[in-house]
């Protein structure tokens, strides 16, 4: 795209038909006075639209039949508000490592607006219009250069020769098939930033991306867009726009759940009810080995009760079944905790291995009067095992803060995760396939 | 649209954990029986817990 300057208060809209000079195929000129070459529909030559003998500028074989424009020459829609009817059509291609991308140009038209362009590259689509003023480059240091647009940073993304193979319809400047530019592409998702070399002459344009059902709906088109296939050079990110906030989100969530631990901590009631202390003898003849606690007092509203065993085992496992039944209504939670802890010597060094304490939460128990029923079990042939048992009423369950920090995490690590794919996707296109992953647009 | 789910989803998580907290929820597992006869307190031999099978572990390093 090489455009002339957008004319402001442009003439009444003027269609003229002539005939083309070298098929004789008629010609239709929309922008009348506005174009300054139009191709013939019937021979493709490409005629001087200023001239009024559409004196022929090129003539070349239309190899592109397969490829027609997916919204037709002459339909009109409306773009930001304003009514554009589609004049022109080129298709442009660039060839990376002996790979050919092509894309689409639709040069757009009102006789008051002047011009403006559409362009698609497999389903992506970009509004885009000549820039009002010249950016500025970029003095800071970064990994790819960037060029500032009205306060707005752009990374560059890709530089590349295009040629120009397909034309259709009129155009703004005198268009040649087989053109080249020096492109070069910034962006700033959803806009990109465009600087065309050709004959020295550099030509800036900002476009800003559109889904193709937005299109499709403004030229009030039959049918669906092409599917847009993969992820575009300044395509938005769906993910990048959420990032920051769920981040800020989950920085006040956790923050909240800091809170609420604190606040069971200091408010939980974490009250010692029992100690007991006892001496278990393991053989034979073995005699009855359960038995039960004196009764304690559990208040306030039905909390967790923490029963703690704690031995003095050396190389050894005592098991103890535990019942804690209320004496009052016969309800009773029956729980059992190994507790094994053994250490030696050998080529690494000291070892250890299990503990001499084990802990275990009874969950929502009612108020009233309790007692425990213990049965010990030991290794018949080791030496008696001293524990004590203690009980505690309401105590803070850090379990719970761990699993709901794991909860509030997980989101966010996986929207982090999608956004970091997306721009992974995005720049892999660009000529900085190795650059910081950047969620741009935020 | 993301961020509104994600707030509502974490107001939801703190309210469980806060919920879990105040009525004294636990990971741990255990069997829970009702109408235990009163006379386990004169004669605990006469009760026997579900987890009295377990298998010891006998081991070290």
């Amino acid at each position: 795209m090489n455009p002339e300057p957008p004319p402001v208060g442009g003439p009444q809209p003027r269609v003229s038909g002539l005939n083309c000079p070298n098929c004789g195929g008629s010609i239709t000129l929309r922008a009348l006075g506005q174009a300054s070459s139009v191709v013939c529909e019937g021979c493709g030559s490409i005629l001087d639209a200023q001239d009024p003998k559409l004196q022929i500028i090129q003539t070349f074989h239309r190899i592109v039949s397969s490829d027609p424009p997916l919204i037709p020459l002459g339909t009109r829609g409306k773009i930001r508000g304003t009514d554009y009817e589609v004049i022109g059509f080129e298709r442009r291609t660039i060839t990376v490592d002996l790979v050919e991308y092509h894309w689409h140009e639709y040069i757009l038209f009102n006789p008051y607006k002047g011009f403006r362009y559409l362009t698609e590259y497999q389903g992506h689509w970009n509004d885009i219009s000549i820039c009002k003023e010249l950016p500025s480059m970029s003095s800071s240091f970064n990994i790819s250069p960037r060029v500032n647009y009205l306060g707005e940073s752009y990374q560059h993304f890709q530089s590349a020769d295009a040629n120009t193979d397909f034309v259709l319809g009129e155009f703004p400047w005198q268009v040649r098939v087989g053109e080249r530019a020096s492109v070069t592409d910034y962006v700033h998702p959803p806009r990109v930033l465009s600087g065309e070399k050709m004959a020295g002459e550099v030509t800036w344009s900002i476009g800003e991306y559109v889904p193709g059902r937005d299109v499709w709906k403004a030229f009030n088109l039959s049918g669906s867009p092409p599917p847009a296939i993969g992820v575009y050079e300044n395509e938005p990110s769906p993910f990048s726009a959420n990032l920051k906030a769920v981040w800020i989100g989950f920085a006040a969530l956790a923050f909240g759940l800091l809170v609420m631990m604190i606040g069971f901590d200091l408010f939980a009631m974490n009250s010692s009810v029992f100690q007991g202390a006892y001496r278990f003898t393991s053989g034979y003849p073995r005699a009855e080995a359960s038995f039960v606690t004196n009764t304690f007092e559990l208040g306030g509203r039905p909390s967790n009760v923490e029963v703690t065993t704690s031995t003095d085992l050396q190389n050894n496992w005592i098991y103890l079944n535990y019942a804690l039944i209320n004496q009052d209504t016969g309800q009773a939670w029956d729980f059992g905790r190994e507790v094994s802890f053994y250490s030696g010597y050998d080529s690494d060094g000291s070892w250890t291995e299990g503990s001499r304490n084990a802990a275990i939460v009874v969950p929502s128990v009612p108020p009233g009067q309790y007692y425990l029923r213990i049965e010990p079990e030991a290794d018949t042939v080791q030496p008696p095992v001293t524990y004590t048992v203690e009980v505690r009423r309401d105590v803070p369950v850090s379990s719970f803060y761990g699993i709901g920090f794991l909860a509030l995490l997980i989101p966010a690590i996986l929207i982090t995760w999608r956004s970091a794919s997306f721009e992974k996707s995005r720049w892999s296109e660009s000529d900085h396939p190795h650059s910081p992953i950047i969620a741009e647009g935020n | 649209m993301f961020r509104q789910i994600y707030m509502l989803y974490g107001l939801l998580i703190l309210a469980t954990v806060g919920y879990a907290q105040y009525n004294g929820w636990s990971l741990d597992t255990m069997n829970q029986l009702k109408n235990v006869p009163k006379s386990v307190r004169d004669n605990p031999g006469s009760y026997r817990s579900v987890y009295s099978g377990y298998h010891h572990y006998t081991g070290g390093k």
